[in-house]
């Protein structure tokens, strides 16, 4: 309940400051709109070494996908690849009916909580607010209605009052929903999450989960990469099945098929790393 | 007794004039410090230093004591453009692309410095430079250094801090990362441009790394610990001149002030070092109140993984 009100005075305020330049576009689901990312037999490298091969598909707007796959199998890179991070050496991908580098005002994107230094002298608020620093431009102070909008992001992942804390002195799974939450302040057309639940403890999964709802309410599309097949089942509408190459793109229960894990996943579809992530029950 | 130690040197005229360059030096190193010391970034600089070596004997060649700073200068910038690009590639790896960088670039400065006569004399006054004969053009280029750094540092505090914590974020969030990399690494070069006569290339280093790093052990936030930094900087430059004059004058012990600046940065390193802990504890503890302590989701990261809970989801 509480949450239902938090997203709409975040959407509300977006309206509101609609004026200085932010760019939220509703999206209508009804209206069957342009999709948000297309894969056009887009294959990505790292220099000359091709990491994803022949990736082919669409992400609806307001969908959420899953992108899953073994570790280093192609996820993260896809994702800086929807990003523009990664040059597409052929084929095509498009974000929001552009390149995926003129695309970017319109996306946020979660990196992994355990990439930060957990050292570094920087408060919860502070990551919050780092989310508005394309709005608020160069030079200029972070304005009232930015740290509204912070605030608001930070009590949506349940974290309103760790705000004045260091950012290294939170759990991994609660600075995961602070990567959220600044996230969230970029009030993004598509979000990128790159493997969110790693190590992450069950009531931080589902703040996330619930906070993700609260986007995806507002017509937000999310493209999330993950080992969590059942996660892929109960949240997402589509998934992303790669290894070096695609097994599969299309709706979660027919794409997920014993036999397309176990191409991706090959001796590893039964058991990975002991951690019963991936379980074929043919 | 204090102020004889701490004031009355400072009656002359040069040693007025070596204070108001350490202090300037100070505070504008250990500004530029922190993001030496949050980017790891010490290794660069001390290349950056040793860049700037074959700068300030070209210089000295062609014009003498007035083209030490003007051959610096191009050398930082082009050595800061030149490890900004070998960075961003990183094909062989950062820290062998700067080693080669440093040494070539250092072994280039001893080359034409050891064709000179005077040879020794002149690489000590390069590498640890003449505080005490600092003129007031040069005060006047320091400040002018300062006060354009400080600025600069001020304008782009929101996406450096950025970049600095979060690499990733930055790029993603369309900000030119290899760019805010070359205006810190212009920054850091500057700052050894300003040192090079006062202290040298040498000890350039310790006025950008100590009082960061001494600042950072006291405190979490990054506001006081620039404050810190700064303060430091000062500080160590106020209280390694007078000792090095109260050796010097009253004492007959020779003490190079600009070594003695830096023991002096040191040393409050040190006590921070003591202290840190202590301070860091209390305001933490200071700063959060009871019932956050007991956070509703206060478990171990990462003991249940995901798939524990969720294992055996394709039938």
């Amino acid at each position: 309940m509480k949450q239902q009100v938090v997203d709409s005075q975040v959407s509300a305020d977006a309206d509101a400051s609609a004026d200085v330049g932010v760019g939220t576009v509703p999206v209508n689901a009804d209206d069957s709109p342009s999709p948000a990312v297309v894969f056009d037999r887009a294959s990505v490298a790292y220099g000359r070494v091709p990491v994803l091969e022949d990736v082919d598909g669409v992400v609806r707007a307001g969908h959420m996908v899953a992108l899953i796959g073994p570790n280093g199998g192609g996820k993260s890179t896809l994702i800086k690849a929807i990003l523009g991070l990664v040059p597409v050496v052929r084929g095509r991908i498009q974000v929001l009916g552009r390149t995926p580098a003129r695309a970017r005002q319109d996306v946020a994107y979660v990196p992994q909580a355990d990439v930060l230094d957990p050292d570094f002298p920087v408060s919860v608020s502070q990551v919050v607010l780092m989310g508005r620093y394309r709005q608020i431009g160069w030079v200029r102070r972070p304005r009232r209605s930015d740290r509204l909008i912070a605030a608001e992001a930070l009590a949506a992942v349940g974290l309103a009052h760790r705000g004045g804390d260091r950012f290294g002195t939170l759990s991994g799974g609660q600075r995961q929903r602070v990567l959220l939450a600044r996230a969230m302040t970029q009030q993004p057309r598509l979000l990128l999450l790159d493997e969110p639940f790693n190590g992450v403890d069950t009531l931080s999964q589902q703040a996330l989960l619930s906070a993700i709802d609260g986007l995806r309410a507002a017509g937000t599309t999310v493209v999330i990469s993950t080992h969590d097949l059942s996660l892929a089942h109960l949240a997402c509408d589509d998934v992303c099945l790669v290894n070096r190459h695609q097994f599969g793109f299309g709706p979660t229960a027919a794409t997920l098929t014993p036999e397309r894990l176990r191409a991706a996943y090959g001796s590893a579809a039964l058991e990975l790393r002991g951690e019963g992530v991936i379980v074929a029950h043919p | 007794m204090l102020s004889r130690l701490l004031l009355d040197p400072f009656a002359l005229p040069f040693m007025r004039r070596a204070l108001i360059e350490v202090l300037l030096l100070g505070a504008l190193a250990g500004g530029v410090g922190v993001f030496v010391v949050l980017r790891r970034l010490a290794f660069l600089a001390d290349a950056l230093t040793h860049a700037v070596f074959p700068g300030v004997v070209i210089g000295y060649l062609v014009s003498g004591q007035s083209g030490i700073v003007p051959g610096a200068l191009v050398f930082a910038v082009l050595a800061a453009v030149l490890f900004t690009v070998a960075a961003a590639r990183a094909r062989v790896g950062q820290d062998a692309a700067l080693a080669i960088l440093l040494t070539s670039f250092f072994g280039l400065g001893v080359v034409l410095v050891s064709r000179q006569r005077s040879y020794t004399a002149d690489l000590t006054t390069f590498l640890f430079g003449r505080v005490l004969t600092v003129d007031s053009a040069q005060i006047t280029q320091t400040a002018v250094v300062a006060v354009a750094v400080g600025l600069v540092l001020y304008a782009l505090r929101k996406e450096l801090l950025l970049r600095t914590f979060d690499q990733q974020t930055a790029q993603a969030m369309g900000y030119r990362v290899v760019l805010l990399d070359l205006v810190l690494n212009l920054m850091i070069a500057l700052v050894v441009v300003a040192a090079v006569k006062a202290v040298g290339t040498i000890l350039s280093i310790a006025l950008l790394v100590v009082p960061a790093a001494a600042a950072r052990l006291l405190s979490d936030r990054l506001l006081v610990v620039t404050g810190l930094a700064v303060l430091f900087g000062m500080l160590g430059g106020w209280l390694g001149l007078a000792a090095s004059y109260e050796a010097s004058i009253n004492h007959g012990v020779r003490l190079a002030s600009g070594a003695t600046v830096v023991l002096a940065l040191v040393v409050f390193y040190l006590l921070a070092l003591g202290v840190g802990p202590l301070v860091r504890r209390r305001w933490r503890r200071g700063a959060r109140l009871p019932e956050d302590v007991a956070d509703v989701d206060e478990l171990p990261a990462g003991r249940l993984a995901p798939g524990a809970r969720t294992g055996g989801g394709v039938r």
